[in-house]
């Protein structure tokens, strides 16, 4: 009988799988993998030389207080700042040197509305997902299919600045997710947002994770990070002070926010 | 190349001036109309040819380079600086946009609002039998590289700028005393002698004169001075731009 085992198969490095005297290599990749990542804004040091690996279709916690430099690292990623020092690869591709692979995968839900107030929803949907290159007919059907999923049909002509604050942050999600992304990153998407809409967003955020995106989700809610992640990280002023999976961190019985609390008071 | 991403970009900077189309272009308009009018009919029935045209013709082409001038600081400098003021240009930062993609977006953007306004100015001009023609390929380089150069003066204001003040001081300050002594309404021979020679150091002088060269026929400075100057302005202005863009000052953290 021929034996199955498995040495090393870890996301991101390339693993051994044997089945007999047949050796399959197997490399899984890393939806974001942090090498040694410093950030500096004049003479303040925001990251402090991170590294952390997130594995393909993972649902990931990043906690911090505000300044911990959660957005910093979101910021380096997407390309809104650039890194000081460090690597940062996306499903492999460099966000510096191959920027426009790397980007293609990702799909960012700032904390901010930096968008047009003045643009139309259906518009600010067009105009990113032409942005991202997308064709004419993909980017309408694309388009409809996200208005349809986050109930944003009945207000696709409205201007943003007429929608309310629960509405803003669907359109928010609907423009990240225009161009299909494999990675999905939101800095702080429930903010400001009633229970109601919290819990469909959810939903809705579990639901794709477990159609294959991988999500790194960032909330002040830890009870929400609790309810969603599976494995977590906690920055501290610009370094990675915890990163475990969900459980591990909980495993005396605490909850999420005791343990957050200890870890970023030491 | 993302052709698709970069026609997106013109398409949505074109939508933007179109949005305020009353402010972009109907405003020019009813300026050049005003000029027009008031130098055609009113003051220029009363004066005398110069340099052998019709007062109107003579100042046709300053009118025209003054709003293609206007226009195409106003698009890019005002389109970068609210992008940058409500945060709106990270959109374009997490796309798979190149900074050379950027900069042409802009200046595309720019150039077509620049164009549409000095076509209707244009139109005006031919309701008033002002507009002339004499050199087709010249006129469209001037226009073109013109606006071109301006719609990249613009992107650096709009980069440099804090605030409104700071955005609109530029266009107060420099663009509309430069282009006003630069032999808009008058021949610079008419200046007296030694203020002359500092006009023929305003760069505006050579904008104006090589467009009504292109219009009229008729010229006060070598033409070939003014096609260096503003070929040697486009280059270095394109260069500045591009190494602003490529170092992301102001626009990425």
């Amino acid at each position: 009988m021929s034996s199955l085992r498995g040495d090393s198969v870890e996301p991101g490095r390339i693993g051994v799988l044997s089945l007999g005297f047949w050796n399959f290599y197997t490399v899984t990749m890393y939806a974001l993998d942090v090498k040694n990542f410093s950030k500096c804004y004049d003479q303040t040091l925001a990251v402090d030389n991170i590294s952390l690996e997130i594995p393909q279709g993972e649902f990931f916690g990043l906690l911090g207080r505000n300044g911990a430099g959660k957005s910093t690292l979101i910021n380096c990623t997407t390309g809104i700042s650039t890194p000081t020092s460090g690597v940062i690869e996306v499903f492999g591709n460099d966000v510096v040197t191959e920027y426009r692979e790397a980007r293609k995968k990702i799909g960012l839900c700032p904390q901010e509305f930096n968008v047009d107030i003045f643009a139309s929803v259906e518009d600010i949907l067009w105009y990113m997902g032409g942005f991202f290159g997308m064709k004419r007919d993909i980017r309408k059907k694309r388009s409809d299919a996200l208005l349809a999923q986050l109930d944003l049909e009945s207000h696709r002509q409205k201007e943003f600045r007429h929608l309310s604050g629960g509405l803003k942050r669907r359109v928010m999600i609907a423009r990240a997710m225009i161009h299909d992304p494999e990675l999905l990153i939101l800095d702080e998407p429930t903010a400001g947002v009633d229970v109601e809409l919290r819990h469909e967003l959810w939903k809705y955020l579990r639901l794709i994770n477990q159609q294959g995106k991988t999500i790194v989700f960032t909330s002040h809610y830890l009870e929400e990070v609790e309810h969603l992640c599976t494995r977590i990280a906690i920055i501290n002023h610009g370094k990675i002070v915890a990163l475990d999976t969900k459980e591990n961190l909980m495993k005396n019985g605490d909850s999420l926010e005791k343990k957050y609390l200890e870890i970023t008071k030491k | 190349m993302n052709l698709i991403g970069l026609h997106t970009f013109v398409a949505k900077e074109i939508s933007r001036f179109l949005r305020v189309f009353i402010q972009s272009l109907v405003s020019p308009w009813i300026n050049a109309f005003l000029y027009i009018f008031i130098f055609g009919v009113v003051v220029g029935t009363r004066i005398d040819t110069i340099a052998g045209v019709k007062y109107i013709d003579f100042v046709l082409p300053g009118i025209l380079m003054m709003n293609l001038i206007s226009a195409s600081f106003s698009q890019s400098s005002s389109s970068l600086y609210f992008q940058r003021f409500a945060r709106h240009i990270e959109e374009i930062l997490v796309s798979p946009l190149s900074y050379v993609e950027m900069v042409v977006g802009y200046v595309v953007g720019a150039l077509a609002r620049a164009l549409v306004v000095g076509i209707g100015v244009y139109v005006i001009a031919i309701i008033f039998s002002a507009a002339t023609m004499a050199h087709v390929l010249l006129f469209l380089f001037y226009s073109i590289a013109i606006s071109i150069m301006f719609a990249l003066v613009g992107l650096i204001i709009g980069l440099w700028a804090d605030n409104f003040e700071q955005l609109f001081i530029f266009n107060t300050f420099v663009i509309t005393p430069l282009i006003f002594l630069g032999g808009m309404f008058n021949s610079v021979t008419m200046l007296p002698e030694n203020i002359q020679t500092i006009a023929r150091l305003n760069p505006f002088f050579y904008f104006v004169d090589g467009l009504r060269y292109s219009m009229i026929g008729i010229r006060e400075s070598n033409p070939w001075v003014g096609f260096g100057i503003i070929v040697i302005l486009l280059v270095s202005l394109l260069i500045i731009v591009w190494i602003l863009f490529k170092r992301g000052w102001r626009i990425r953290t």
